[in-house]
């Protein structure tokens, strides 16, 4: 691992030379940029105080190190010249030369580490030591501002004074707004994502130094809005870096905006994060006030985290020590005629409680979690397994082979990439880099393979797979990320609250709907992470995908794996036309394609999203809460891309939603379980010759054969064309069976997986409002098979004429009676009971 | 020149009496009269394909053009249409073949034909020609036969139910009494027609496919195809790295498959043009003037006796078509970049095997090139995957 690290680093040190010219080529070059800010002359000696101040600690240990490194440095330099000699002269005292290789193996040794360790440091944050090359201090445009660069005072006092600054050009912040989203054009899209993705993944100074580097340049600056602005500044404030944050606020000063909520927030967070004096919190307040922005609402309309908000109340106490949070309003009720009764407060509330106890529904809890950080499920396949023949054998052992080897190629060009991407940064430029830090190198690399894995035979459209590429990873780093910032244990707190709402064993004083319950016991609202905008999203799948091409080559024939063959890439890039379009997709090597086929593995691996749950879902209490526990999911489904909907959705006052939420959270909350006699009889057929009749689909051996596969050459070329013909129309049908085939295999699989289990499928509506299950492949909506398949998990007694309208649905399904009256249909179930009841003892004869 | 006519709609009638054009143009303006049957009008504008009554989902119908650029033209001066009979016909003392002539129009070319000595059968699809053209053969035991039939719309390739004037070819050759004959023997009959002004392109990509898949008229075997198109069309048609900007998907197929002659060349001047407003005189829209400043050319087309002597079979001629697809969908690219998502075989070896340099633009290659290169693929023999082609890749 270390030696991994060391090759990171000094991959990065290689990036780091050429900005900062020939000279620094030498070893002492490279580290005086690692550490240069912290030498180099036109720091502040007040910033150096504070700096010491900040990390006291540290900052012995740094600085003994430093100096180690530069009288390391030193030697080394000698060593250099007397290596020349050596060459120059070959000596031939060879006890000499020995000793002195020996010396400078040892001093090679040192310098590495200490390089390692100092990389470390820097890496982990401890320490904000910037490289050279980065930009901290921005150009400013008005001069008067750029006084502020420079202070003779303190940067605390500097604060309220830039502040108050009128912000230069005044006739242009106003058309320079773009309230939402879609306002924005795709580059500020892919900025503004850029700087959030860097605050996630500890790349503040890279954040700063493309602001800095956009905003030196008048047609860059443009592209700039205060949200950009905001997102760094609120970064610095977490960091406690008053100077940057005071150079960020005179960037949005010299740039003509007007900071916000937002803006104050975070430069008050600061003040509470550094421990300031009263003085200029004060100011800051009274500058606050004056432009018409109200105290209260920096706690109710700015999104922070807990920690957060305490930060800023702190330092919001030492100016006004009475001043206490606003109240929580009362939870609002929908007004709606229709849903009037649904709300009316003195009437039962009616909502699912369940049959099963406490406990049960705890562990079921813990199981769904374990799956939700897996992010995949892998599941046993339903098709017959394949006898362990040698040849089954060699082919699983190939693919595994050739999957490692994947793997650690994946590894290496993903590194590649992130080490290319970080100096386009440095240039100033966007880049996907942050998005890339975002997951494991191992686990995108898995992920990638995974997707490689499932991939069809005939291709999947680029455009298709680069968006699925980018969806898993935002719902993967979505996961991690509730893990990391301890999201999931105060979820896991909430949750075992909630399920004594649903409990059969429990009782709660006020029963009302689970998502009010849920309201009721003031979950905070996950800061959950907004979907990236769709430019950003298809870049960094494209850029996934293609990775994945670059990186995945096998042998060109896999048969004689030791004779010498040639490497071949697995993936093309194909193009399919369509009428005039040209449709780039990514086809694997056919070869590939046997070879998973003949090795026939026994499993599948679903995403967990893709799989119902194992216990109650969330209730839906916002467009983006509830569902899953952990992964993202959709109240709403759209194309992919449209994003209009969302914003309707967040614009929206919440009791207006309210009847949508509550009808998915019922939904949601029936649970359900396999009927086990259907399922065993199903994989009966499905696993002989399938039964297309009875809805199971056949395997492809039984698919049509063309009645002769080649023709000689001579043949005449009207008989080729007919045979052509045939081909097609064999190839079109088999085409047609291999999906069915696969559909009812997933099917059939979860439905195996899920055999003794109770579970649940989360709900969310398309547009019109109809509803549908969020799990694809397993739940109620399908053909007569796929509902056969499930049944309740808590059975209720039929009502008075239930048996009747069954024996009606019974008939219904027969077809036989479809012109005649419900009275003629009981008649004639009635009249076939005996055969019906026969059928159901005996199905198969 | 009065020709007799039966019922000839006005405009028509007009030109012929003004005498003006050698040829008649009848704009889509004309059949919008309304002694016509309401079923023309979509006759008129012929063979797209976009108008055919099946619903085809997978390229919504444009709407109907209705543009002053739809015409019919039709012969219908006397002498060009002798000087066109004896192009077609060949020397009078050879056996006449069997001739299909598409919409004839007034039959003054018909009539020209017969009198050489040909066997015409005329595939017409405007019925308002019909009753005239089955006049001209009254006295001429069974030279002539009219058939109501769209040669354009021959075996739709959209499939569905077939109604006229679309028919099938089967059913026609049974009618005709033509037998198949092999690839390898003469030429069986001869289609003497115009390609329609708006669908040439469309027209000429449908023979393509019918061609190298030996099915529809080519099931019967090569059958010759003498056709008047315009001056863009033909000289794409003809195009080769010559000149690399008209060179296209089609001249290749076109190349390949048939020994291209430039029989007559006509210019447009000499046509008079009518709209639904009447005769065109000044006009100033851009595309109409263009259009007028072109030629037609008369090309006879005659597929190759050893088109599929080699690995090219109608079994793979879909791989070819993709290649050449891919190919041409980035011109200026190399070959062997394209040949890296075409085949999993290695790239620069099948180069060097047709004897081309690696750096060899897709412009630079000759339509035999091509054929060689796909040949040699499909002939390695170190590789059981040689394409990376797949049916789902094509929409047919």
């Amino acid at each position: 691992m270390s030696v991994l690290w060391w090759g990171r680093g000094a991959a990065g040190f290689r990036r780091a030379l050429p900005p900062c010219g020939p000279a620094l080529v030498s070893p002492a070059g490279t580290l005086g940029g690692v550490c240069g800010p912290r030498r180099s002359s036109s720091a502040n000696p007040q910033e150096q105080d504070q700096d010491r101040r900040k990390d006291w600690g540290h900052v012995e240990l740094l600085e003994v190190l430093q100096a180690r490194v530069r009288q390391l440095q030193a030697e080394s330099v000698s060593e250099v010249v007397v290596d020349r000699v050596d060459v120059a002269r070959l000596v031939p005292c060879s006890g000499w030369a020995q000793r002195l290789e020996k010396d400078q193996w040892v001093q090679r040794m040192r310098i590495q580490q200490l390089k390692a360790n100092l990389q470390m440091q820097v890496q982990s944050g401890e320490f904000k030591v910037l490289p050279k090359h980065l930009q901290v201090k921005p150009q400013l445009l008005s001069k008067q501002l750029a006084m502020f660069l420079a202070p003779e005072s303190s940067w605390e006092e500097q604060l309220p004074r830039v502040l108050q600054e009128a912000p230069r050009k005044l006739s242009l912040d106003v058309g320079r707004a773009p309230s939402t989203q879609a306002q924005l054009s795709g580059q500020q899209q892919k900025l503004l994502a850029f700087f959030k993705c860097c605050l996630l993944t500890d790349h503040l100074p890279l954040a700063h130094h493309l602001l800095v580097t956009h905003h030196s340049q008048r047609k860059k600056q443009k592209l700039l809005t205060l949200d950009m602005y905001n997102t760094v500044m609120l970064g610095w404030a977490r960091q406690g870096a008053f100077k940057e944050l005071v150079y960020v606020l005179l960037m949005v000063k010299d740039a003509g905006l007007t900071p916000d909520l937002l803006s104050y927030a975070a430069a008050l967070q600061c003040l509470g994060r550094q421990d300031q004096d009263a003085g200029t919190i004060e100011r800051c307040l009274e500058q606050m006030s004056q432009e018409g922005l109200e105290l209260q609402a920096l706690f109710t309309a700015v999104p922070l985290s807990e920690e957060e908000q305490a930060t800023v109340l702190k330092a919001v106490h030492k100016v006004k020590p009475t001043f206490s949070l606003p109240r929580q309003p009362p939870p609002a009720v929908n007004t709606s005629k229709l849903l009037r009764d649904v709300y009316a407060k003195d009437g039962p509330v009616s909502y699912p409680k369940l049959h099963l106890p406490l406990k049960t529904l705890q562990s079921l809890f813990e199981k769904q979690l374990c799956v939700e950080l897996a992010s995949k499920v892998c599941v046993v396949s339903v098709e017959k397994p394949a006898l362990p023949s040698k040849e089954v054998m060699h082919a699983r052992k190939t693919l595994q082979t050739l999957r490692d080897h994947w793997e650690r190629a994946l590894c290496r060009v993903l590194q590649e990439t992130k080490n290319r991407l970080e100096g386009e940064v440095h240039k100033g430029r966007f880049s996907l880099y942050p998005f890339l830090c975002l997951l494991d190198e191992r686990e995108v690399a898995r992920m990638l393979l995974e997707v490689l894995q499932g991939l069809p035979a005939p291709g999947e459209s680029f455009t298709t797979l680069a968006r699925e590429l980018s969806a898993r990873t935002f719902s993967r780093h979505v996961v991690q990320r509730q893990q990391l910032s301890g999201q999931v244990q105060a979820l896991e707190t909430y949750y075992r609250k909630y399920l004594h709402l649903l409990a059969s064993d429990t009782k709660v004083p006020n029963p009302c709907l689970p998502r009010q319950y849920w309201e009721v016991l003031g979950a905070p609202e996950a800061l959950r992470e907004q979907p990236w905008p769709l430019p950003v999203q298809m870049e960094l799948g494209k850029q996934l995908a293609e990775m994945l091409v670059q990186a995945t080559q096998m042998p060109s024939s896999l048969n004689n794996p030791h004779g010498s063959s040639r490497l071949v890439p697995v993936l093309y890039h194909v193009y399919s036309f369509r009428n005039v379009q040209q449709i780039g997709v990514l086809k694997p090597h056919p070869a590939y394609v046997q070879l998973r086929e003949t090795a026939a593995e026994p499993t599948l691996t679903f995403e967990a999203v893709d799989v119902p749950m194992l216990c109650p879902p969330l209730p839906w209490t916002s467009p983006h809460t509830g569902g899953f526990l952990l992964s993202p999911t959709k109240l709403m489904r759209t194309v992919e891309g449209a994003t209009q909907h969302q914003e309707l959705l967040e614009t929206c006052p919440p009791t207006a939603l309210h009847g949508a939420l509550d009808a998915l959270t019922q939904l949601g909350n029936c649970a359900w379980r396999v009927n086990g006699r259907v399922l065993d009889l199903v994989l009966q057929l499905f696993q002989a010759k399938g039964c297309p009749e009875l809805g199971v689909p056949a395997p492809p051996s039984e698919a049509p054969q063309p009645a002769e596969a080649h023709l000689p050459h001579s043949a005449a070329p009207a008989r080729k064309a007919e045979l052509r013909r045939e081909l097609a129309r064999c190839q079109k049908v088999a085409r047609e069976m291999h999906s069915l085939r696969a559909e009812a295999l997933y099917r059939f699989s979860l439905a195996q997986h899920l055999r003794d289990c109770v579970f649940w499928l989360p709900h969310n509506m398309d547009f019109r409002g109809r509803t549908y299950p969020c799990p694809p492949h397993f739940n109620h909506l399908g053909s007569d098979v796929a509902r056969a398949l499930l049944e309740f998990a808590q059975g209720r007694p039929l009502g008075p004429h239930g048996l009747d309208w069954l024996k009606i649905h019974l008939v219904n399904l027969t077809g036989f009676k479809k012109r005649e009256p419900l009275r003629k249909r009981l008649a004639f179930a009635e009249e076939v009971m005996d055969e019906i009841l026969d059928s159901a003892d005996q199905p198969m004869t | 020149m009065w020709i007799p006519v039966a019922r000839l709609p006005p405009r028509l009638r007009l030109s012929a009496l003004a005498g003006a054009g050698r040829f008649c143009i009848l704009g889509s303006g004309a059949a919008t009269r309304k002694h016509l049957p309401a079923r023309n009008r979509r006759g008129l504008s012929d063979c797209s394909p976009q108008l055919l009554p099946e619903p085809d989902f997978r390229n919504p119908p444009k709407k109907a053009s209705r543009s002053s650029l739809d015409f019919k033209r039709y012969v219908t001066d006397r002498r060009l249409a002798e000087t066109l009979a004896q192009i077609v016909c060949g020397k009078p003392n050879r056996p006449p073949h069997l001739l299909l002539e598409c919409n004839p129009g007034p039959g003054i070319l018909t009539e020209a034909l017969l009198e050489a000595g040909a066997k015409v059968v005329a595939l017409e699809s405007d019925k308002t020609f019909i009753p005239h053209l089955e006049s001209l053969g009254k006295n001429l035991d069974g030279k002539l036969r009219v058939i109501y039939c769209d040669f354009f719309r021959i075996d739709p390739r959209s499939g569905g139910a077939i109604k006229p004037p679309a028919m099938s070819s089967e059913e026609l050759f049974k009618n005709l009494g033509i037998e198949e004959v092999p690839w390898t023997a003469g030429i069986p009959l001869k289609v003497f027609g115009m390609f329609p002004s708006r669908g040439e392109k469309r027209a000429l990509w449908k023979l393509a496919y019918d061609l190298y898949s030996c099915t529809s008229i080519y099931k019967f075997g090569r059958i010759e195809i003498n056709m008047f198109i315009g001056e863009k069309e033909f000289q794409k048609l003809m195009a080769d790295p010559r000149n690399p900007k008209l060179y296209h998907v089609l001249s290749v197929i076109w190349q390949i498959a048939c020994e291209i002659k430039v029989l007559h060349m006509e210019p447009w001047s000499s046509f008079d043009v009518y709209t639904r407003s009447g005769r065109l005189e000044n006009t100033k829209r851009k595309e109409v003037l263009e259009l007028l400043q072109q030629k037609l050319y008369l090309v006879q087309m005659t597929p190759r006796q050893n088109l599929f002597a080699n690995s090219l079979t109608p079994m793979n001629y879909n791989i070819f078509f993709h290649l050449l697809k891919h190919c041409f969908g980035r011109r200026t690219a190399t070959v062997i970049d394209h040949l890296r998502s075409l085949t999993p075989l290695d790239a620069r070896d099948i180069l060097m095997q047709i004897g081309k340099e690696e750096d060899e633009k897709v412009v630079n290659m000759h339509p035999q090139d091509f054929k060689r290169l796909f040949e040699t693929i499909e002939c390695s023999e170190d590789c059981a995957y040689k394409w990376l082609y797949d049916e789902t890749l094509e929409d047919m």
